[in-house]
């Protein structure tokens, strides 16, 4: 099986580990991730809130691009599936000329949900070697991921699954609780730091009152703004995984402890303590 | 308290003495007609239920709030939405598009406004929001790509930004959480730029309006 990879920029800077291990799992599972040629970045909040044109016509670049490699795409950052999907979308109407053909038939396939379809998930569950027992955790979708629904298709918009069904694969405990999509902000805190930390804030206190002693994510901005609060809200802290990590941590191996040197509050202590590492 | 007194003192209700609907053109609608025009929503459907308002986790931000944003447009008070905070502080997170019952697109309306406002002589409100979003742009045309940390440094060096920041104390703590995040191994020092510039060059043209 092979699919085109759209990492998008966090990916490359602050989100690396992110990347790598996606690499990592995706290797153990069998599929063969071909990165798109020269990808560029999708426009993300600033091209949508400037102008309509540019938010539609950066993203086609790259559906132009996995096109000519004829193969679908799956991106791991929530932001950068909205942002495709939206241009396919304005595509398909014919509301905007774009300088590139893109005759359509190209699917947009988010991380999460890719990897929680049932045979994939069977797939998974074979390459499991460390169940995670006893780690409680919570799931946190954010909301480019699963809103508008019109535009991701998510039919399960209000208690989504999929981070639910990864984790549960691997062996983790799966604590529900009501703030799996509110947003945390993103990149509001670089204009306005008071409203970004009073979401994030908010987001990671309901989470330690649900018991939960890890957040699992998925959306690079999500993971650095709940990992950054944590110091500045004091009391009990929870180290953020990608969801990737924590199947990375289950498919066995060496696990050194430099792979989780990148996390500010550091999740080392809570695996030895579990006998995960 | 009788119900009429209640209705009076509820200070949430918009008070607007001596404002009345604008009538312009011919049948007083065309500031609503344009928005329904250009975004394809059906905002005459808006019957003010406030559930935007209610879903809307940043609503107490905001000046104008979502279901009086429809109001506005319905009334065509076009330079309060252009001066309003609100179409700055929208994280599109589109919760209000979600739970409308009369599926009105709120936070695609509120992005269009916002498009609106950029294109326009009124000062952003929210001006370190819109500046972020403008370097956020001007950095993916230098790269196609945007890095992290040149992208933070160039909004710090745009005028007035740092002398902000730093009169709000707000720039020891960015400054912390930046060696952090260094420390960590999570900054990207050396931007990595994408090999496809002539098509972002394109773009930007495009964007410009410039024929050739």
């Amino acid at each position: 099986m092979k699919l085109s990879f759209y990492p998008g920029c966090s990916l490359e800077g602050m989100a690396n580990d992110y990347a790598r291990s996606i690499i990592s799992v995706f290797e153990r599972l069998g599929i063969e991730l071909v990165e798109i040629e020269d990808w560029t970045c999708c426009g993300s909040t600033a091209a949508h809130s400037l102008s309509k044109m540019m938010a539609m016509a950066l993203p086609a670049r790259n559906l132009a691009a996995a096109e000519k490699l004829g193969l679908d795409i799956v991106t791991p950052c929530a932001q950068c599936f909205h942002r495709l999907r939206h241009s396919q979308e304005m595509i398909e109407k014919g509301l905007f000329d774009i300088p590139w053909q893109v005759k359509g038939g190209t699917e947009v396939h988010e991380m999460t949900r890719f990897l929680a379809k049932p045979e994939m998930l069977e797939r998974l569950g074979e390459c499991v070697k460390k169940p995670l027992n006893g780690l409680k955790v919570v799931c946190y979708y954010g909301c480019k991921m699963v809103r508008a629904p019109r535009l991701t298709d998510f039919s399960d918009y209000e208690n989504p699954q999929t981070l639910d069904h990864l984790a549960a694969a691997v062996g983790a405990n799966v604590i529900d609780w009501s703030f799996k999509s509110t947003c945390c902000g993103a990149s509001i805190g670089i204009g306005r730091k008071d409203i970004q930390a009073s979401l994030t804030r908010r987001i990671f206190q309901k989470a330690i009152q649900a018991g939960a002693e890890a957040i699992v994510v998925s959306c690079p901005l999500c993971q650095i703004n709940l990992d950054l609060i944590q110091k500045e809200i004091g009391g009990p802290a929870a180290p953020v995984f990608y969801f990737t990590e924590l199947l990375r941590l289950a498919f066995g191996g060496d696990t050194p402890r430099k792979r989780f040197k990148t996390h500010i509050t550091d999740p080392v202590p809570l695996l030895s303590e579990k006998g995960l590492m | 308290m009788t119900l009429a007194n209640l209705s009076q003192s509820d200070a949430r209700l918009p008070t607007n003495p001596g404002k009345k609907r604008r009538l312009i053109g011919g049948r007083g609608n065309y500031f609503l007609n344009r928005i329904q025009g250009e975004t394809g929503e059906n905002i005459s459907a808006c019957y003010q239920c406030e559930r935007c308002t209610n879903a809307c986790p940043v609503s107490y931000y905001m000046d104008i709030k979502p279901h009086q944003v429809m109001r506005h447009i319905q009334l065509g008070w076009r330079k309060e939405l252009m001066e309003s905070s609100t179409i700055w502080i929208c994280l599109s997170c589109e919760m209000c598009t979600t739970y409308c019952p009369n599926e009105v697109g709120v936070a695609e309306t509120i992005n269009h406004l916002r498009n609106m406002a950029a294109h326009s002589v009124i000062k952003p409100r929210e001006k370190h929001l819109a500046l972020f979003h403008q370097t956020f742009l001007e950095q993916l045309q230098r790269f196609g790509r945007v890095n992290e940390f040149w992208l933070m440094n160039a909004f710090n060096l745009k005028p007035n930004v740092l002398r902000d920041k730093i009169k709000s104390g707000l720039f020891v703590q960015e400054l912390m959480d930046g060696l952090t995040l260094w420390s960590k191994g999570r900054l990207q020092m050396l931007p990595r730029r994408s090999k496809a510039m002539k098509e972002i060059k394109e773009v930007y043209r495009m964007n410009r309006g410039d024929i050739i």
